[in-house]
């Protein structure tokens, strides 16, 4: 991303994903991102900085930087990055469907949701740096 | 996100307002879990006024419906729509549970 993007780096914990989902909004207003499509860009948001505050890091340390630019009308280009141990999100299994109530997993939905709702999306480990990239709003219905 | 609750005999309302996310998914599943402690053994949880719902928020409703399930009794749920029904119905979970328009119509059929 150049370095016209806006940046923020803030503490990985549970109490940064409503400053960073202000920020990003910000942006979206300015890049005329559809209002109805703001909720979907706070989901993926706190899907993946929640991924990242819980485990990226030994608990209350590590920080995580949200990046983005404008990317057409009504689109932004977004990077989240951390400095925690090499992960690739994108190589999570998707969640087991063919589960009943009391057999389906709890947890593993999170990245199903982030991949559902963005246009693409690619992951890249720059020296000790993971790096989310990927371009909202998604592909719609 | 705001949570009230009513005794309506068969079972009990659970209506969730407002934003379910990291930070309060944990309310819904407390609330869930008071009346699942004195007995109760079907919540209907009325999600007309949910704005917004995050995978966080799936794992509490999950995670109430399987204790239900496992104790005989259930989780339904009604009013769901815009993302958090898109949220339901992309995770599938929408197939998991009993999901009606109003509160009266879950209520009729337990």
């Amino acid at each position: 991303m150049d370095s016209a993007a806006r940046r923020l780096n803030l503490p990985a914990r549970v109490e940064s994903v409503a400053v960073f989902r202000d920020f990003v909004r910000s942006g979206a207003a300015e890049a005329e991102v559809p209002a109805d499509e703001l909720e979907k860009l706070d989901l993926v948001l706190e899907e993946i900085l929640m991924n990242i505050a819980r485990y990226a890091y030994p608990p209350e340390t590590g920080s995580a930087e949200v990046a983005f630019a404008p990317d057409g009308p009504g689109k932004l280009q977004l990077e989240i990055s951390d400095w925690g141990n090499a992960f690739n999100p994108l190589d999570v299994e998707p969640p087991d469907f063919s589960r009943g109530l009391a057999e389906r997993p709890i947890g593993g939905l999170g990245v199903f949701l982030v991949r559902s709702l963005v246009s693409s999306i690619a992951y890249r480990r720059e020296g000790d740096r993971n790096i989310l990239s990927f371009g909202f709003p998604g592909p719609g219905e | 996100m705001t949570i009230e609750t009513a005794d309506l005999g068969k079972a009990v309302l659970v209506k969730v307002a407002g934003r379910m996310d990291a930070e309060n998914a944990h309310e819904f599943e407390q609330a869930c879990e008071q009346w699942m402690t004195r007995g109760t053994k079907h919540l209907i949880a009325d999600l007309d006024g949910l704005q917004y719902v995050s995978s966080m928020g799936l794992r509490s409703f999950l995670s109430v419906a399987q204790k239900l399930q496992s104790n005989s009794g259930s989780l339904v749920l009604c009013g769901l729509h815009g993302l958090p029904r898109q949220v339901f119905e992309l995770t599938r979970l929408i197939g998991l549970f009993s999901v009606f328009d109003t509160s009266e119509q879950a209520l009729a059929t337990l």
